[in-house]
């Protein structure tokens, strides 16, 4: 049943949060003489707390589609915009700490900031590729913007200007395939659709079709062959918005993924936790070969990089791949593995992404050689950089592991052997490159031993980070349950 | 569900665990900083040679003004207060619940108080569940009553120790982790409480850790205590193959159905509880993984009582007697617990004669004890067991106490041949020391002999028993009453041969560590009243508490322990009782002479025998042995493997495939050029491909 | 049915007679003096064919933008003015939402100095931002 709009606005009081907030900051732009004040990040954080606590005590229940059909309101979508508020919570606090982003006008990158976040709250819930289509471009565009924030150096213009030219290809092939999805079957409702290409054989323009999506999508996740721009986005970005990059808009492009994959060409036989495929189109096998491709490549690139920045990103290129194993098995437990993953990826990875923001604040410096000595001059940061690490790389006690047996064991559970053996190499690939940066915190000379100061509010979120990273490897269960009630409420 | 007190239960282990975060925050927010600037260190590293080494240079350096109390910052008195303070709220706490389950009929003594859902995966379901029965509670009763004194002595002992702080935060997470080994209520969470305690033992022997041998000594334990993990773990895995669960209600309660489907044959039974077993004998120190005890003595003496004779040691026989369902299903893995215990004791007692360390001669009088207690466990004595447990607890942890007073006393002084007429300068101690030495050699009367001569009469009269491990035992007791009375001779009475500026400053330790000490020597007199044997008109109450425990898994069992022991006459069990006695007081009498009357004596034995004396001094040469079989053959044939196999093959592959790993990145980053046009293709490229490749695939189909 | 198209027809021969007649009104009666500026097609003051590499003012782009966006905002506001009696309240206080959204719009146009077409050297945003 479709909601009208009128019905609906009580389901969409967090967008609304979010739109209040980005036009406050706005008013607070033009009224305020300093562009710089951090009152902006402070209204920020207001903005998306309460957009968190609005999705979080907002009625699931079944799911509903609101608007007309337009967008979702399910257990599925509230977790993605919880996941990615979160993310952005961490990110603002991030940058209201970064040096890269001082002297900078504060309200607009926050603006740009939030305005992605409203978007990954339309991608997570968008059930209509009109609204999906301006989704991901709401996603895209203060994407952009924000990589190119750095007005000025050369690296963030460029990251900027490929960003743009790259997303622009890629949103148009998809545009391209949804163009060619309506045409097929003539409604704009992913679930119309859905429902039309089951009772049809699978012909050439259904599967350039799918591809085409894909096209759009593996872009949004950066899963190779279409995550050419990550690197060099994530390089030229600040710091602190590559971190978002890495967990947020990620996060939102497996929401959508899933959703419309799991929704057009797949359907739940009920009480098995089982899916099988509706249309001809074996999408999943084409996606268990991007999988295995999109963590090697990132893997074997990793292994090479000097940046760590660079090597995080390729990392996190790697961390697709992982999380897209749970996405071809047709199972709900492999949607849950991939949830549970993206709630455990979020801290260890931000937590990342933190700890190289203090670094290069203190050292200007981004190289591994930055890095040395680190053990010695920021006892706490070291410590909390490796358990992050070890976290990424799957070590039990760390919470990657747990995520990581999340996923192995439904691949092996569904008889993908080959992907699981994929990926098991993989992860010895990685703990190469991770410890590589361990390695030069704690047994490398410094250049410079002087200690680096972690001011105390940047302690705090170390903590709070690290908390999650290390209480998530021994007890699990309330977020494997959380993500598996958000699974079942997905069918709608 | 409305349990009164025993809701509280949790409370328990959170007290100390409260004391860990409390104390933790004051060590690295006030008490690290404080050391850092004292040191003028600007950053971590140790804390300044010379200071750490309480036992060893103790007082040398901040000894001889005053007492040598500089000021007293006023966190350490803060955290002399919260560390004591969460134990003792915990032994209040288990207190009032092992009452409220007192309170209980005797068959519903078991309350199990279930925190969160822990793990579930797949067909494995472990909550996070505490679970109060006569065993945990007698368990829970000594470890934070025992506990709670040596915390309160600590605050004396660790007085000049810098890093005071630090040393209760392990303190209280040891208590933490101890408590949840003996309150789980499955093997699983026993499990995190048994690698938790084996943390805390790892982190006490090297607390002084810029000492070489302290931090040798820590990774020997470390290391000897993985082994025997090793064996739980395979265990852990076995139970859950055989018994699809890890709850100790739910695997015991399937005992009786899986043995009549034939599922749990003796050898399943056998392997499961050996490998148990093999996890015992690492934590308890027996045979043959024994050998980190003594030397985990370079500890501070408080954690040694605490950790190393009263409650972490004992934690292998409380695995056994919780077991003991599994046990008595495998009567060679009895045998074997049997054999090791009693040879274990008498073995070790041996050594004890010889060693001129106070604190080793009670280390290895402790691993003797402990093979007692296997003795127990293994002819069926699981009452037996733990009654000793709970009595060797209260002299043992009295005589480390006091041996530590008198370590105090003297500046560090650990050497008995450099000690002698102490008594007039420690009397407390000497007095207390006293009488935890005759409660140990097992004058009747006091709570050693009860429970030694409960575990000596089953060792003869239990179906599992035998004459032959009755008299192994006996002489082991006489040769601990012999080494025991040693030595006290040699520390209190005759000459001094004390260094006398030493002696200068020999003095009674403050209240703080007598008040323990009275306590426990309190204790150690009564403690053993509780199980006065019928024999003897009591009413062995301990027996009865535990019966519940025991008793099913007895009857369930083959073991006829308690049936056996009606048919011997009651002069039989009182003959055996007199002999035993007849066998310390010689062992007494024997020191007496040796080191009271012929003082110059037992030189000469020395050099009558001297390749005797020789072996046993050096401990039977068993550590250069496990050096020269173990450790350097492990060694050479590593180093062969090494040049053999890992250089040529291993490091080949490795090497080989890092290399490919390497080329292979350093190919696929070329990919990435830079120019945005590039990449543009790519996508393009890369969807064209997919388009193939899914049409490839739909045509082969 | 066919016939419903005729209407199409009409416009077509009307639209084509009209263009015809202007052109060649204008041949008729225009002085012809070509040169090679005015010969160019007009593209708003810009060169209209070359090398693609050329540089153009970014400002151009900026004026475009805002003029796209109030462009769609009076396109989105006449058929609500339309239907706006049939609506009622609602439809009021939900175009005065989307108007208001679009107004702080303009304050930061404003503010930034977006409208103004000629900015001292000062007022830049390249110079803001490389302060």
């Amino acid at each position: 049943m479709f909601l009208g709009n009128l019905a609906s606005l009580r389901y969409f009081l967090p967008e609304f949060a979010v739109t209040a907030t980005i036009l406050l900051l706005v008013v607070l732009h033009v009224v305020t003489k300093s562009p710089r004040s951090t009152a902006s990040g402070f209204l920020s954080l207001l903005g998306v707390g309460a957009a968190i606590f609005l999705a979080g005590v907002a009625p699931a229940g079944a799911g509903r589609s609101i608007f007309e059909g337009m967008v979702a309101h399910d257990g599925f979508a509230v977790f993605f915009k919880v996941l990615t508020a979160l993310a952005t919570l961490v990110v603002i606090f991030m940058s209201m700490d970064s040096r890269d982003l001082a002297g900078r006008s504060q309200a607009e990158y926050y603006i740009f900031l939030l305005s992605t976040l409203l978007g990954m709250f339309l991608l997570s819930s968008a059930t209509d590729i009109v609204m999906l289509y301006l989704a991901l471009e709401l996603v895209s565009i203060p994407s952009y913007l924000l990589a190119g924030y750095l007005k000025g150096q050369e690296r963030s213009t460029e990251a900027a200007m490929k960003y743009v030219v790259y997303g622009a290809t890629a949103s148009g092939v998809m545009i391209y395939g949804f163009s060619i999805l309506f045409g097929l079957t003539g409604s704009t409702q992913v679930a119309e659709i859905g429902r039309s290409l089951a009772a049809g054989k699978a012909t050439l323009p259904m599967l350039l079709a799918s591809v085409m999506v894909a096209v759009g999508f593996g872009y949004k996740i950066a899963a190779v062959p279409f995550h050419m721009w990550s690197p060099d986005v994530y390089e030229g970005a600040p710091t602190p918005a590559t971190a978002f990059f890495s967990v947020g808009p990620k996060a939102a492009g497996f929401a959508v993924l899933v959703r419309f994959y799991y929704t057009v060409f797949a359907a739940a036989d009920p009480g098995t936790g089982l899916w099988r495929l509706t249309s001809a189109v074996d999408w999943p096998f084409l996606f268990a070969a991007l999988s295995a491709l999109t963590m090697t490549v990132g893997n074997l690139v990793a292994v090479k990089q000097s940046n760590v920045k660079r090597l995080l990103a390729y990392s996190s290129i790697a961390h697709a791949g992982y999380m897209l194993m749970g996405f071809v098995l047709l199972s709900s437990a492999g949607i849950e593995a991939i949830l549970f993953y993206l709630v455990v990826y979020l801290f260890m990875n931000l937590g990342a992404f933190y700890v190289v923001v203090l670094v290069s604040n203190a050292t200007r410096g981004e190289e591994i050689s930055d890095f040395t000595g680190l053990g010695s001059r920021a006892p706490f940061a070291a410590v909390a950089l490796s358990i992050f690490l070890f976290a990424l790389t799957g070590i039990p006690p760390f919470s990657g592991f747990i995520g990581k047996v999340y996923l192995f064991a439904e691949v092996i559970h569904r008889g993908v052997y080959w992907l699981a053996v994929v990926a098991a190499l993989n992860s010895v690939v990685s703990l190469y490159y991770y410890t590589r940066i361990v390695r030069a915190m704690f047994f490398e000379e410094p250049k410079d031993a002087s200690a680096i100061p972690v001011p105390a509010v940047s302690g705090a979120l170390l903590v709070l980070l690290v908390a999650p990273t290390l209480i998530l490897g021994v007890y699990w269960e309330p977020v494997a349950r959380i993500a598996a009630d958000s699974v079942r409420m997905l069918a709608f | 569900m409305v349990n009164g007190i025993l809701d509280y239960l949790w409370l328990v282990p959170a007290l100390p665990l409260l004391g860990v975060v409390l104390n933790g925050a004051i060590a690295l927010l006030v008490e690290r900083p404080f050391l850092l600037k004292e040191a003028g260190l600007p950053l971590a590293g140790g804390h300044g040679a010379g200071h750490g080494s309480h036992d060893d240079a103790h007082g040398a350096s901040s000894h001889g003004s005053a007492h040598g109390h500089h000021e007293t910052p006023a966190y350490r008195k803060l955290v002399a207060f919260i560390a004591p303070g969460v134990v003792g709220a915990a032994f209040v706490v288990a207190l009032l619940c092992v009452l409220s389950l007192a309170s209980r009929p005797a068959d519903g003594r078991t309350f199990v108080q279930i925190l969160f859902p822990w793990i579930q995966a797949g067909s494995l379901l472990v909550p996070a569940a505490l679970q109060l029965d006569p065993l945990s509670s007698v368990m829970a009763l000594v470890v934070t009553g025992v506990g709670f004194l040596i915390h309160v002595y600590s605050v004396g002992y660790m007085s000049h120790e810098r890093a005071f702080a630090r040393y209760f935060v392990f303190l209280n997470l040891f208590m933490f982790a101890m408590l949840i080994l003996v309150l789980a209520n499955n093997y699983l969470l026993m499990f995190v409480g048994w690698e938790g305690v084996g943390l805390c033992s790892y982190l006490l022997i090297g607390f002084w850790y810029e000492k070489q041998s302290a931090s040798d000594a820590g990774k020997k334990a470390f290391v000897a205590n993985r082994i025997g993990d090793f064996g739980v773990l395979l265990a852990m895995f076995l139970v859950f193959w055989t018994f699809g669960s890890l709850t100790y209600t739910e695997v015991f309660a399937k005992v009786p159905l899986l043995r009549e489907s034939g599922v749990l044959t003796t050898g399943l039974a056998t392997v499961i509880t050996l490998l148990l077993f093999l996890g015992a004998t690492g934590k308890s120190a027996q045979i043959p993984l024994y050998v980190w005890l003594p030397d985990a003595m370079e500890g501070p003496t408080p954690v040694s009582a605490l950790i190393h004779a009263a409650t972490m040691v004992t934690a292998g026989v409380y695995m056994v007697a919780r077991s003991s369902a599994l046990f008595l299903l495998a009567p060679d893995t009895m045998m074997v617990v049997a054999v090791i215990g009693a040879v274990t004791a008498i073995f070790s007692a041996t050594i004890g004669i010889c060693q001129t360390d106070i604190k080793r001669v009670l280390a290895y009088s402790t691993v003797s004890q402990l093979g007692y207690m296997f003795l127990a466990c293994g002819v069926g004595a699981f009452t037996a067991a733990i009654f000793h447990l709970m009595t060797h607890a209260f002299f043992k942890a009295l005589l480390f106490l006091g041996s530590g007073s008198v370590i105090h006393a003297l500046s560090g002084e650990q050497d008995m041949q450099k000690m002698g007429g102490l008594k007039k300068y420690v009397p407390v101690t000497f007095a207390t020391m006293f009488v935890a030495t005759l409660a140990i050699a097992g004058i009747p009367g006091l709570s050693g002999f009860f429970s030694k001569d409960e575990i000596l009469w089953q060792a003869f009269s239990s179906s599992h028993g035998s004459p032959f491990l009755w008299g192994i035992a006996a002489l082991a007791a006489g040769i601990t009453a012999f080494y025991m009375f040693r030595l006290v001779f040699l520390t209190f009475f005759g000459k001094s041969r004390m260094d006398p500026e030493v002696e200068k400053h020999a003095h009674e330790s403050p209240w703080t560590m007598t008040v323990p000490l009275m306590i426990l020597a309190v204790l150690s007199v009564a403690g053993g009243w509780i199980g006065i044997p019928a024999v003897l008109g009591g009413s062995n109450l301990f027996e009865h508490w535990l019966a519940p425990v025991f008793h099913p898994v007895a009857a369930a069992g083959a073991a006829h322990g308690a049936e056996a022991a009606v048919h011997h006459p009651a002069a039989l069990e009182i003959g055996l009782m007199a002999l035993s006695v007849a066998i310390a007081l010689c062992g007494i009498g024997l020191a007496y002479f040796l080191y009271r009357v012929r003082t110059g004596k037992p030189a000469e034995i020395a050099k009558q025998w001297p390749t005797l004396y020789d072996v046993v001094y050096h401990k039977y040469y068993i550590d250069e042995f496990y050096e020269w079989a173990v450790i350097r053959r492990i060694v050479t044939i590593s180093i062969g493997l090494w040049e053999m196999f890992d250089a040529l093959f291993i490091d080949g592959i490795v090497n080989g495939a890092a290399d490919l790993v390497r080329a292979a990145g350093d190919r696929v980053r070329r990919l990435q050029g830079g120019v945005v046009g590039g990449y543009a293709f790519s996508l393009l490229a890369g969807a064209v491909l997919l388009v193939g490749y899914i049409l490839y695939r739909s045509v082969v189909q | 049915m066919l016939v419903e198209y005729a209407t199409v027809l009409v416009f077509i021969v009307l639209g084509a007679v009209t263009v015809a007649l202007m052109l060649g009104l204008q041949r008729w009666f225009a002085p012809s003096a070509p040169s090679a500026v005015k010969l160019s097609t007009y593209e708003c003051g810009e060169v209209p064919y070359g090398s693609s590499w050329v540089q153009f003012n970014i400002r151009f782009y900026v004026v475009a933008l805002i003029f796209i966006i109030f462009d769609v905002e009076v396109a989105l506001l006449y058929p609500w003015a339309v239907v706006f009696q049939r609506l009622g309240f609602l439809a009021f206080i939900e175009a005065f939402i989307f108007i208001v959204i679009l107004l702080a719009g303009l304050a930061y146009l404003w503010k930034e100095g977006d409208l103004e077409w000629v900015r001292t050297l000062q007022d830049t945003p390249a110079k803001k931002g490389a302060k």
